[in-house]
């Protein structure tokens, strides 16, 4: 689903060149839940927004689902995660401005859905929020917000959702609850889960861990076909 | 869903969160100004113009010595004008047993075309609006007539040798000007009774006056067309030209009313650049998360597109109406005070506002909007990405375009436009670099003062890109209202310097020599003040250089309609001094007691128009005796100011030998006017020329622009507020949050309103000060450039300017920001999180 050759991002700065991140080289399969953990400015960060083409990289090739994003400007990128992918994140990014199910409803209607309401309903039911769906952001308390923000990922039926630090600005309590509607909507909905955490909870949930430091993969785990070569070879 | 869809969806979840106050309040408020101040320059300028018409009784009119060709009025009536008929001559009626010379006026039935006959049954009354003047077989006279000739309404009076019942007393007409035709005191008559009294000889010195008045088009085609059909000897002109005193005021009036027009049309623009910036500031984030959420930059575009069309349409509309009511109320308001009535606003200012509130938008508030396509969608995880940075150029280019645009479109004028526009952007490099220079020393004060007012300071310094940029927008809305006032002021006060309350308002004329000493005399014994006699000898330029002045003057050409030639017939005089209000402007003036070689002193008009140069030979032909001179100066001559002048002055020794009559000019009040009578018994062949109702006439005139410039400088100073709300509350959220951190971390309010207070009276002095400077600067050149007055430093804009932006600034800055002391910090943080 996911697929990375050689990423590298290097930024430019008053002291020279800065290397966030350098020959990164990974593969993440359809419907697998991954965390990437690591120090805070190891790179995590920039790696997520790499991977769901916010942002774009210095070096090396990104391929989400069958689109390499690399080779794409930012109108094509847009359009690719709009098809693609669901985010999380973890200052909860709802729009002011906006009640909880009209942010709801926003990717649905920015892909010009029809019947973005009834759906905005029933996700906000799902995360147990139907009788606070009129309520503005402010008026919700953290935990609510991002349930909220989850709703919302999962409103345009995408293959991927990248959660940044989740639950970052919650509790422990309700940092579990997070945790566990986000295990529970991801399999539900067949979804591929990428998220990028300090919560070692939240990333022994995963099904897999990529450790970053200094902006390298530090754990290299081997490469998926030799995976599979072992599992089939022993099962031989 | 369809964009507009979305779009209307949004603006509707923006409205209901209150993003759009201010920008719709900017651009409803922005385009109602620009459309009331149209409108209602709009219909002064109808009015004034309509009312200045009265001076002549028309719009238009062809004066002429001989009768016109009489296809010119058919083309006229032809083309749907109205057109009217008067004849003046000066003339002696004679009563049983007494006679006074006499202006006599020949008017037809459709007399007057514009304005109003006021007539009245007995002498010395008020009188009363008729709709035309005497019928055939009638006569009009003017009261002091009624003393002078022993008569009674009723009676019969001798003009030529026709008599005629004096049928009522003529109180007023609408085109009692000055000039010769119209000297001593007026008789009326019917145009169809002239030739009965025979007066009408070849060789009678008549004035011929033909009146026209429709729309305004149809007479701009007329004029054209009749312009190369009149004879050398006619001059066809309207109300700008026609007029003495009149056209100028009328001109300076409405390039004021123009001027502005301009600056509440860039204030307008500005407010709405600020408030379209917020609005684009606060929608970044919305647009990165858009933008996560799968939004291309495309539908980016098209979104705020269309927001920017709803917005603009509905606030355009609303802003136009909001311009109508407001100029209505204005106008219903004032209307005791506008001595004129009003015409109905037509639908072109209308039209004027929506497009330029339209353009406004497009050149203001489009730019930060087209930025928002920018901006990366990984700013929701990276806060710290700041502005897009992209379309400076852009953002400046629209804007530039725009004002430049409507300033050249509302003008009309681009030396005007280029002149307030290069001076404007001359200006805000300068006043940028003093802005950040004080900014800077602001901080070092700062660092020595008390804990508020290091705050405010290092504050101030801190965002200090923002804030210099803040500085220069305060300081061009309080720059561009000192500029209206003083130019304003400049105004008003030469117009009254022009025309003092004591300014000569009779001419006597035809004195002659022996008269003048006891004419002096019994004017003094009178206590009546009056100018130096000037002596008046009637000539004529023959020859220029060698060269026939008739040859000359057809070989010159075209000079304008208005051109004085040098080949007419002039009244010439002699003086050993400068006449006052007169400056030489080439030459020399001739050295008291000159006994030298013939020398002349030329108008300046009369010479450029003509040619003509100092040192230049002429030869005059005064009474058939040839006199060769030469231009020794050429001087400016104020004609505005009710005295003697002329256009040929020479020096003594010339004219002496030839047998003069002599003028000049004095001062009498209403209640006084029966002195011309016993001053005519006394002397019964002077003649004096009243332009005492003229006078009075101009002073209207002057009042009522004086009174639309007040007006609109009031609706140009509500703008400028609002473009000192929209400043303020563009840079809100930064100031707001930063105060709620101190609250949290434990500032009283009296610290964080102090802070607030210091931080904004310095905006507010250094914005002044910046004003100040940017003022003077621009009022210097609109002065000497555009309205050609005498400029003098204004001292008093040394204090007025910091202490008006002090004390605007602190308070708006206080009004607009002390909910940040009585909001909870988590509100306010929570809110701007």
């Amino acid at each position: 689903m996911i697929k990375t050759k050689d990423l590298g991002k290097t930024v430019s700065t008053s002291e020279g060149q800065l290397t966030i991140l350098k020959g990164i080289d990974l593969e993440i399969k359809k419907s697998e839940s991954v965390a990437i953990v690591g120090a805070s400015g190891s790179g995590k960060t920039t790696l997520l927004s790499l991977l769901a083409g916010l942002d774009t990289p210095t070096a090396g090739q990104i391929f989400l689902g069958d689109y390499e994003i690399t080779a794409l400007d930012e109108e094509e990128r847009a359009r690719v995660r709009s098809e693609l992918v669901g985010f999380v994140f973890q200052s909860f990014q709802l729009l002011a401005s906006l009640s909880a199910i009209e942010n709801v409803m926003l990717p649905s209607e920015l892909r010009g859905d029809t019947g973005a309401e009834a759906k905005a309903r029933e996700l906000l039911e799902r995360v147990e929020l139907g009788h606070r769906t009129n309520h503005y952001p402010r008026q919700l308390s953290g935990g609510e917000q991002q349930r909220v923000a989850i709703a919302r990922a999962f409103a345009s039926s995408v293959d991927i959702l990248f959660a940044d630090e989740p639950t970052g600005n919650l509790d422990t309590t309700t940092g579990q609850h997070i945790i566990d509607l986000i295990f529970e909507l991801n399999k539900e909905f067949g979804t591929t889960l990428v998220l990028v955490t300090h919560d070692q909870r939240l990333a022994d949930r995963c099904d897999r861990t990529i450790h970053i430091a200094s902006g390298e993969i530090i754990n290299p785990e081997p490469a998926p076909a030799v995976v599979q070569g072992i599992v089939e070879g022993s099962a031989i | 869903m369809n964009v507009l869809g979305l779009a209307l969806k949004l603006l509707w979840r923006d409205w209901r969160a209150g993003e759009l106050t201010l920008l719709l309040a900017s651009l409803v408020i922005a385009v109602g100004t620009v459309t009331s101040v149209t409108l209602f320059v709009d219909r002064l300028q109808q009015a004034l113009v309509a009312e200045s018409a009265t001076f002549l009784a028309a719009d238009r009119v062809i004066r002429s010595g001989d009768p016109i060709d009489p296809e010119i009025v058919r083309h006229a009536e032809s083309m749907g004008l109205q057109t009217s008929e008067t004849l003046g001559f000066a003339s002696m009626v004679f009563s049983e047993d007494r006679a006074q010379f006499s202006s006599v006026k020949a008017v037809d039935g459709d007399y007057p075309l514009r304005g109003r006959l006021i007539a009245g049954d007995e002498p010395f009354v008020r009188g009363y609006p008729v709709e035309s003047g005497p019928a055939p077989g009638e006569l009009w006279i003017e009261s002091r007539l009624f003393p002078s000739l022993d008569v009674q309404p009723g009676d019969l009076i001798d003009v030529g040798v026709a008599s005629f019942p004096v049928t009522k007393v003529l109180i007023k007409e609408p085109d009692r000007g000055g000039g010769f035709s119209n000297a001593g005191p007026r008789v009326l008559m019917n145009i169809a009774d002239v030739p009965a009294t025979e007066v009408v000889q070849p060789g009678s010195r008549l004035s011929y006056r033909y009146l026209f008045a429709g729309d305004w088009d149809t007479l701009e085609e007329f004029s054209d067309w009749a312009a190369s059909r009149i004879g050398p000897e006619a001059r066809m002109f309207g109300v700008k030209e026609g007029t003495e005193g009149i056209g100028e005021a009328l001109d300076r009036g409405e390039r004021f009313l123009l001027l502005g027009s301009l600056l509440g049309v860039v204030l307008a623009g500005v407010a709405i650049a600020l408030a379209a910036q917020r609005y684009s500031l606060r929608h970044y984030d919305h647009v990165a998360i858009m933008k996560t959420l799968g939004a291309t930059p495309q539908r980016v575009d098209l979104i705020f597109i269309a927001i920017f069309v709803i917005l603009g349409t509905v606030s355009t509309i609303l802003g136009a109406l909001i311009g109508l009511g407001m100029q209505a109320g204005v106008a219903e308001i004032l209307s005791p005070y506008i001595p004129i009535e009003l015409p109905a606003p037509t639908m072109k200012p209308v039209l004027l506002g929506l497009v330029t509130g339209f353009i406004c938008l497009l050149s203001f508030a489009l730019p930060p909007l087209l930025k928002l396509r920018s901006i990366e969608p990984v700013r929701v995880i990276r806060r710290d990405l700041g502005d897009p940075g992209v379309s400076g150029s852009l953002t400046y280019g629209f804007a530039v375009a725009g004002t430049l645009g409507l300033m050249w479109w509302y003008s009309q004028d681009l030396y005007l436009t280029l002149m307030i526009f290069s001076g404007a952007v001359v200006s805000l490099v300068i006043l940028f670099s003093i802005a950040f220079l004080m900014l800077r020393s602001g901080r070092v004060v700062g660092m020595q003062a008390g804990s508020a007012w290091r705050l405010a300071l290092a504050g101030m310094q801190r965002r200090g890109r923002e804030n210099t940029l803040q500085i220069l927008v305060f300081g061009l809305a309080i720059m561009l209202l000192l500029i209206l006032y003083l130019v304003r002021t400049a105004l008003i006060t030469e117009w009254h310097a022009q025309i003092p309350e004591d300014a000569p308002n009779h001419f006597a004329i035809n004195i002659s020599p022996e008269d003048v000493a006891p004419i002096r005399e019994l004017l003094g014994e009178n206590g009546v003040e009056s100018q130096p006699l000037y002596p008046m000898i009637r000539g004529r330029i023959t020859t220029v250089n060698g060269e026939l002045a008739s040859e000359r003057d057809k070989r010159i050409g075209e000079r304008g309609e208005d051109a004085p030639r040098s080949s007419s017939g002039r009244n010439l005089t002699w003086s050993e001094i400068l006449p006052d209000d007169n400056q030489i402007v080439d030459g020399e003036w001739w050295p008291e007691n000159y006994s030298g070689p013939p020398l002349v002193s030329l108008e300046r008009d009369l010479a450029y128009r003509n040619q003509l140069e100092v040192g230049d030979e002429l030869v005059f032909t005064v009474q058939g005796i040839e006199i060769p001179t030469r231009i020794a100066n050429i001087r400016s001559v104020a004609w505005d100011n009710m005295q003697p002048n002329f256009y040929i002055i020479f020096a003594p020794g010339s004219l002496e030998e030839f047998p003069s009559t002599f003028m000049t000019s004095f001062y009498l009040s209403k209640d006084r006017k029966l002195f011309l009578n016993e001053l005519l018994r006394e002397y019964p062949t002077m003649t004096v020329i009243e332009i005492d109702a003229l006078i009075e006439q101009v002073q209207r005139i002057i009042d009522q622009v004086t009174l639309a410039i007040e007006l609109v400088l009031v609706l140009i100073i509500a703008s400028g507020g609002l473009v000192l709300l929209a400043s303020i509350q563009a840079s809100m959220d930064e100031r707001m949050k930063q105060h709620a951190i101190l609250r949290t971390l434990g500032a009283g309010r009296k610290l964080v309103l102090g802070s607030l207070l210091i931080e904004f009276c310095a905006l507010g002095l250094f914005a002044g000060i910046l004003a100040t400077i940017g003022s003077e600067i621009t009022v210097f050149m609109l002065e000497t450039e555009i309205f050609e007055l005498e400029y003098t430093v204004n001292p008093q804009l040394w204090v007025l300017g910091p202490v008006v932006g002090i004390i605007l600034i602190g308070a708006a800055g206080i009004l607009a920001t002390r909910r940040v002391v009585e909001t909870p910090p988590a509100s306010v943080l929570r809110e701007l999180a």
